[in-house]
């Protein structure tokens, strides 16, 4: 047995199951992409069992989160380094909220989307897909090599612009087209700004991912 | 069994060590504790084990410098260097001033000197206080080295945040018994260095092979000193360090703890000094440094290396200006406090000794380059002080200050009997056998001046001949000092 899994069990502990929350997340994003396109396809059946799935995962991730919380607030990480990563962890949670708030919403409103968006907001979902994953990369990275968290970090920023770019696009089309009366307009805002959201929140949380790594490596 | 009053004196040595261990363990621990990335229990019982080790172990090359300084030669002297000492620290640190154990030592050593008319190497004092400034210095230097060093690696190698905490705190952690180690093994001669001439212990021989000499008990009871002061009183000071210094990182305080512990290493390892000295390398001297000295260079380093925006000068002024009072309130507490044991409490605060000048000790001046022409008028005199009997002869010829350290040995009167009695005392490994045996042949022999003792035992054996000044000597001949040293405690006629 490697000795220095011995000396440092608990911290290889809480390195484990960050990566657990890392793969965690990476699904999540992957089921929120796949529920959206079930929507736009007008598969609500598979659209609600993608929507549980993720319900799913977000309650294993909130758990997790929470049992890593504990470990670090009762095991012996440095303050510092613990404050800081109870902070991270914190902003990290919003993303999965966030996700299973927008699909809850669909759920609810059950907006009709014209078919004319389908197409750019497919593509918005998958520059959404690649910037959590980037994200789960750079996190990872934070966890395993302090020096390639910046190219992720940088992933996730030119994901989001993307997204940026495309919501945006989108809410032209929306605004600009006569044939929607303005409750419909401002439905279909919300829902782009909801997917645009998950961006926003991932590109904060890899600009912590960043502060951290610097912080820590000088 | 000792007598009480010699437990009473030893108090003094003992305060001193509280007080370093209550103010220099928070130079070791004090960024790891303060900033709460090591818990106090395991901080202060790693310091406590390894200050106990290092000053055990290799304590003893640094109490020689400060011996050379002024040998304190009763008790009661001892003990009121000590406690002035200690005081000074002590109060020094309540009121919030940066304190050196180290300068309140010297401070005291040298207020016994005046106070007694005793003799002060200049040459060893200068060695002394040339480090005072040398020591911050190199510190700040390893410091910027080493935190550079620690950067670049850092970035260079494949590690996350999780684990490089986990080998930071375990990083700190053995850098923190290394420095522990390295303040017993440096600053264990301020504690203890003024009992070292008056030791009340006899040595211990454990089985066949393990010896305890009685310094090496007298040290090993202030490191227990020092232990205590550290689990009594150093977690204030730690948590005053830890947060004065918050803005450390956990790389930067490792690198703080490394530099200073270096340096104290240096400046006490005996097998180091002697491996430069195989390599014909310049040594660097045995002498007790302030651990605070160390560490608040190794701070100024990081902050150079940094760009030194963050470094606060004024507070910087504040503590050189510590270092330059401590020693000299060390001194006046210790003036008047020997003055009161002396006047008031009847105690015996140095020992009177007699400097006698003979044909004899001419010829030992000669061989330490002293012109004799004119001393011959000299002889037969008698002075009661060893700074008198300096006086007296460099009223005469010239003198160089390690010239008047060899005028204060050779002339000094120390009647030793060669009795068989004291002989079957000494232990067989402490000596080899052709020590022992040169020894043996002195059997009935007496001395009045502890030199002759040396040259006649070198006459017998080659094993007991002082090679000279040359490095690589060094060490072989400060053994045969320490044997020869044991040999006139022993051998010292009682006085009726």
């Amino acid at each position: 047995m490697n000795p220095l899994s011995l000396l440092f069990k608990k911290q290889y502990a809480v390195e484990e199951k960050v990566q657990r929350l890392l793969r965690f997340l990476e699904d999540m994003a992957h089921l929120y992409q796949a529920a959206y396109e079930a929507y736009l396809e007008g598969s609500i059946e598979e659209f609600s069992q993608r929507n549980q799935e993720l319900g799913e995962i977000e309650k294993k991730m909130d758990e997790l989160g929470h049992q890593i919380q504990m470990t670090l607030l009762h095991e012996s990480l440095m303050p510092n380094s613990r404050d800081d990563l109870l902070w991270f962890l914190t902003k990290l949670d919003k993303v999965p909220s966030n996700c299973k708030h927008s699909l809850g919403d669909i759920l609810l409103e059950k907006p009709e989307i014209p078919e004319e968006l389908h197409s750019s907001m497919k593509n918005m979902l998958i520059h959404t897909h690649l910037a959590v994953q980037a994200l789960a990369h750079a996190t990872d990275s934070l966890f395993s090599d302090l020096r390639s968290v910046r190219q992720h970090v940088e992933e996730v920023s030119r994901q989001e612009s993307e997204v940026d770019k495309i919501e945006y696009k989108l809410l032209q089309m929306v605004f600009e087209n006569k044939k929607y009366d303005l409750a419909m307009q401002y439905q279909l805002k919300g829902i782009l700004k909801q997917i645009g959201r998950v961006t926003n929140l991932a590109e904060d949380v890899a600009d912590a991912v960043l502060i951290l790594a610097t912080k820590h490596s000088t | 069994m000792i007598d009480p009053v010699i437990i009473i004196f030893l108090t003094g040595g003992l305060f001193l060590g509280w007080s370093l261990g209550a103010n220099d363990a928070a130079n070791v621990f004090g960024t790891a504790v303060g900033s709460r990335m090591v818990r106090f229990t395991t901080a202060a019982l790693i310091c406590g084990i390894f200050v106990i080790l290092g000053a055990t172990i290799s304590g003893t090359g640094t109490s020689l410098t400060l011996g050379k300084l002024g040998a304190v030669n009763a008790l009661g002297g001892s003990f009121m260097a000590a406690l002035a000492a200690g005081l000074t620290v002590y109060w020094m640190t309540k009121f919030g001033l940066p304190v050196s154990t180290s300068q309140a030592i010297i401070g005291s050593i040298i207020g016994w000197n005046l106070f007694s008319d005793s003799y002060t190497d200049l040459s060893s004092l200068l060695k002394i206080l040339s480090t005072w400034v040398v020591c911050p210095l190199l510190s700040a230097l390893i410091a910027a080295l080493l935190f550079t060093l620690a950067k670049s690696f850092v970035r260079k190698v494949s590690i996350g945040l999780i684990r490089l905490d986990g080998y930071t705190r375990l990083a700190l952690i053995l850098a923190g018994a290394f420095g522990a180690y390295s303040l017993g093994a440096n600053n264990i001669a301020n504690v203890m260095g003024v009992f070292v001439p008056v030791a009340p212990f006899t040595d211990i021989q454990v089985g066949s092979i393990f010896r305890i000499s009685s310094i090496q008990q007298l040290f090993l009871l202030g490191g227990l000193a020092i232990a205590v002061g550290v689990f009594t009183y150093s977690k204030r000071v730690m948590m005053t360090v830890g947060s004065e210094l918050i803005t450390l990182t956990p790389l930067a305080a490792w690198v703080a703890v490394m530099a200073h512990s270096i340096v104290l290493f240096l400046f006490a390892s005996e097998r180091l000094e002697q491996f430069l000295a195989n390599l014909s390398l310049p040594t660097i001297p045995l002498v007790p440094v302030s651990s605070s000295q160390a560490v608040v260079g190794a701070v100024i380093g990081i902050g150079i290396v940094q760009g030194g925006r963050e470094l606060q000068w004024q507070r910087i002024y504040s503590i050189v200006r510590g270092w330059v009072i401590t020693p000299i309130i060390s001194l006046l507490i210790c003036i008047v406090g020997l003055y009161f044991l002396q006047n008031v409490f009847q105690q015996t605060v140095k020992r009177e000794s007699q400097y006698q000048l003979s044909s004899g000790v001419l010829e030992q001046f000669r061989k330490a380059g002293i012109n004799t022409d004119e001393l011959a008028t000299l002889t037969g005199s008698v002075f009661f002080s060893s700074a008198e009997v300096v006086r007296a002869v460099k009223a005469v010829v010239p003198l160089s200050s390690q010239q008047g350290l060899k005028v204060v040995e050779y002339s000094l009167q120390n009647s030793l009997v060669i009795n068989a009695e004291k002989l079957s005392a000494i232990d067989e490994h402490f000596l080899s056998t052709q020590q022992l045996e040169a020894l043996k042949q002195l059997e009935g022999e007496k001395y009045k001046y502890s030199w002759q003792l040396g040259n006649a035992l070198a006459q017998k054996s080659k094993e007991w001949e002082l090679r000279g000044d040359g490095l690589k000597n060094k060490l072989k001949d400060r053994e045969i000092k320490r044997k020869l040293a044991y040999l006139y405690r022993l051998f010292k006629e009682e006085e009726k």
